[in-house]
């Protein structure tokens, strides 16, 4: 089952013949920009554009139709005119695997309903499987074939499926800031035939990926959605940004239960029974994504406690506050732990009760090693699920010698490395958007990310990614031995 | 099956809905407690069938006419002998609201020990299917919409999670010096309306909503007060 899932989608996601329909022999267009895109990519396969008269395109050898190809296709990017696609599609004779139709004028409109149900059927007749349309493409990395311009070329464990294009293209390039690494991301659009259930079953079984990512507008086959994430009991975590969530109750409802459905209640019913996590933004979204890429989740010590470290006292109460509003817990440190904070005898003004609060004076001691005993002590005292290390790099700037920042990163980094495994660790790095410390900050980022330390903008932020994470956590602790 | 014979039975009348007898004894099909009751034509049968009944009594007409039966004066509760039942049951075939509608009959039901008030619901999503609802009654669903939903089949652990996902759950712990009422049995009603091989999905072609509105939970367990069933177009 698990392997027939994989073989079946294997020809979208590393293709091996690209064909591409609307490439202008002036060039200029979506298709003639796709052509590039993916050879810049590094995509080594055959590509074959489809034109009605041009004897080539942009260098490479045109057919007239999808039959025609000297090789079968594994994937057709399709724009051209919505009305032109069906008659296209009818042609393949069974030698396409996956079509992606770009075009929009489809069910998106109710102009278009008809135009779409003759696509689908169109693709039935022609043999192949169809994604979109409306939707701008797809972005596999290991098959070297992407959508967006500068896409990232490596490879990583989050799959992605967008019922929005435009929202595609944002979470790869602002997901890439912030260190997300896709095993794949689709946009499916009007899900005229694969919807993002079939690709859910996909990532599932799909060994590349470990972190599922969804943005749903709608879902046609929520029946099957949820019977398929409830069975995989939350094996690989699954992120869904929902839009539409707030739309007018049921209108005509004719009961009390029916007027108190609305749109929204089905969702946190999903999410409640199988796990999956809801969130409303897309930053939260990608933070979530980034958690889970980074962090092992810990069913068994669903993470509740979280020590604060870091310098800004102001930063510290509101980030307590947040993390409360958001179900952790920020309280103080047992004795213990305390008397071993006591025992280092920082400067005044250094709380060490939790939030730990370290004014820079302080973490600049000894060139920045003092950071190092104190999460020790943290770590090692055992309490905590999770840490956070915030640092203002603005209030470092200037007054502090750039190594004392290095330091204190990596004292981070070598006690994660000491207590593997025994509390979450996620790093935010605050800054003003000056340039200089932007740079910066995106060093420690990919030093960070690559030894398994999420690093964040904003406290908030990593509280609702850890909030995501908890969830998780303890939904697969619930249902551990649930039949 | 039962079941589907009180469904095929309201179809067959072009009703849009199982009227209330119809609708518990649905329920009691699959092991749903409802009250003990009898329906009767008039005063002078309702008197007799108190012999077979424990007071207090409630006294209800039943009509495909009307919608809100108590807004009508079709409600009558807390009586105690013959005589009355039979008072009431004149008094109400008097009110005009009554008098000018189809009357199938009255149905006069023994009253259930006092409890909280929880409502039980159903919904047929049309992309999830049916879904199964839970709610305090009164002013905490009407005006608080504290309620929780759960695409079915549910399992007990779900079912317990959505009593805990109320704001007032407190209320069924026997908050300001009232009794704990039955968690158990409010579960057990949510997995026979809502669970694998519950009401909801074994009629979810057929069922468009569903409200047991009251079930009435006392430290005893729970029983179904009232409850409509509004069918799918056919």
């Amino acid at each position: 089952m698990t392997r027939d899932v994989i073989e079946r989608f294997r020809p979208l996601f590393e293709p091996k013949t690209v064909a591409v329909v609307g490439a202008s022999t002036k060039g200029g267009t979506l298709p003639n920009v796709f052509i590039r895109r993916i050879r810049e990519f590094g995509y080594g396969g055959a590509i074959y554009p489809i034109h009605p008269s041009a004897e080539s395109v942009d260098g490479l050898k045109a057919y007239r139709s999808l039959g025609d190809t000297p090789e079968p296709v594994d994937y057709a990017y399709i724009a051209i005119a919505a009305a032109q696609v069906p008659p296209l599609l009818e042609e393949a004779r069974g030698r396409v695997r996956f079509a992606q139709v770009i075009s929009s004028g489809f069910g998106e409109a109710d102009e278009g309903k008809d135009l779409e149900n003759a696509l689908a059927a169109a693709a039935r007749t022609g043999g192949m499987r169809l994604l979109g349309p409306n939707c701008l493409g797809l972005h596999t990395p290991r098959g070297r074939v992407t959508f967006t311009e500068d896409a990232p070329k490596q490879s990583g464990p989050v799959g992605v499926i967008s019922q929005s294009g435009g929202l595609g293209t944002d979470i790869i390039r602002r997901g890439m800031s912030r260190g997300l690494e896709f095993s794949g991301l689709v946009t499916v659009g009007n899900c005229a035939d694969i919807t993002p259930t079939d690709l859910v079953e996909f990532y599932f079984a799909d060994p590349q990926t470990r972190v599922v990512g969804m943005y749903l507008e709608a879902a046609k086959d929520g029946r099957r959605l949820f019977e398929i994430l409830r069975d995989a009991k939350a094996r690989k975590p699954v992120v869904v940004l929902k839009g539409g969530r707030t739309r007018q109750g049921l209108v005509a409802a004719a009961s009390h239960t029916g007027a108190l459905a609305g749109d929204d209640r089905v969702w946190v019913a999903l999410s409640r029974q199988t796990g999956c996590v809801m969130v409303d933004t897309l930053d939260q979204f990608i933070d979530a994504l980034l958690v889970f890429q980074t962090l092992t989740p810990q069913p068994q010590h669903p993470t509740r406690r979280v020590a604060l470290f870091g310098n800004g006292g102001g930063t510290s109460v509101l980030a307590t506050d947040c993390f409360a509003r958001l179900g952790l817990d920020v309280s103080p440190f047992g004795r213990p732990t305390l008397d071993a904070l006591a025992a280092l005898q920082l400067p005044p003004g250094t709380s060490i009760t939790n939030p730990v609060d370290c004014p820079v004076g302080t973490l600049r001691q000894d060139e920045g090693r003092v950071a190092e005993k104190i999460l020790d002590i943290i770590t090692g005292s055992g309490t905590p699920e999770a840490l956070v290390i915030h640092v203002n790099l603005s209030a470092f700037a200037g007054r502090t010698p750039p190594e004392v920042l290095d330091n204190l990163v990596e004292a981070a980094l070598r006690v994660q490395s000491r207590y593997s495994g025994r509390a979450h660790f996620v790093l935010v790095l605050r800054s003003d958007g000056d340039p200089p410390l932007e740079e910066r900050k995106r060093e420690f980022r990919a030093k960070a990310g690559a030894l398994g330390i999420p690093v964040y903008d904003e406290l908030a932020n990593a509280g609702h990614a850890l909030a995501a994470l908890a969830f998780h956590e303890r939904f697969v602790l619930s249902r551990s031995g649930d039949r | 099956m039962e079941s589907a014979r009180l469904i095929l039975e309201a179809r067959r009348a072009k009703r849009a809905a199982l009227d209330e007898l119809a609708g518990k004894q649905l329920l009691a099909s699959y092991g749903v407690t409802v009250p003990k009751s009898r329906v009767v034509q008039d005063a002078q049968a309702a008197g007799a069938a108190c012999a077979n009944l424990r007071p207090p009594l409630a006294l209800k007409v039943m009509s495909p006419d009307l919608l809100h039966k108590s807004d009508a004066g079709g409600v009558a509760v807390g009586l105690h002998s013959a005589a009355e039942v039979e008072d009431a049951v004149r008094a109400m075939m008097k009110r005009p609201a009554i008098a000018n509608a189809r009357v199938d009959g009255f149905l006069l039901e023994e009253m259930a020990p006092a409890g909280v008030e929880v409502v039980v619901g159903g919904l047929r999503d049309p992309q999830f299917g049916p879904l199964v609802m839970v709610g305090l009654g009164g002013v905490f669903v009407e005006v608080l919409a504290d309620v929780a939903f759960r695409i079915c089949p549910i399992t007990r652990l779900d079912a317990e999670e959505m009593l805990d996902e109320l704001k007032g759950a407190a209320l069924l712990r026997g908050a300001r010096g009232r009794k704990a009422v039955s968690r158990e049995a409010i579960v057990d009603v949510l997995l026979k309306v809502g669970g694998e091989g519950g009401l909801l999905m074994a009629h979810a072609q057929d069922i468009a909503e569903a409200d047991i509105n009251p079930l009435i939970v006392s430290e005893q367990g729970a029983v179904a007060v009232d409850a409509r069933f509004i069918l799918t177009k056919a």
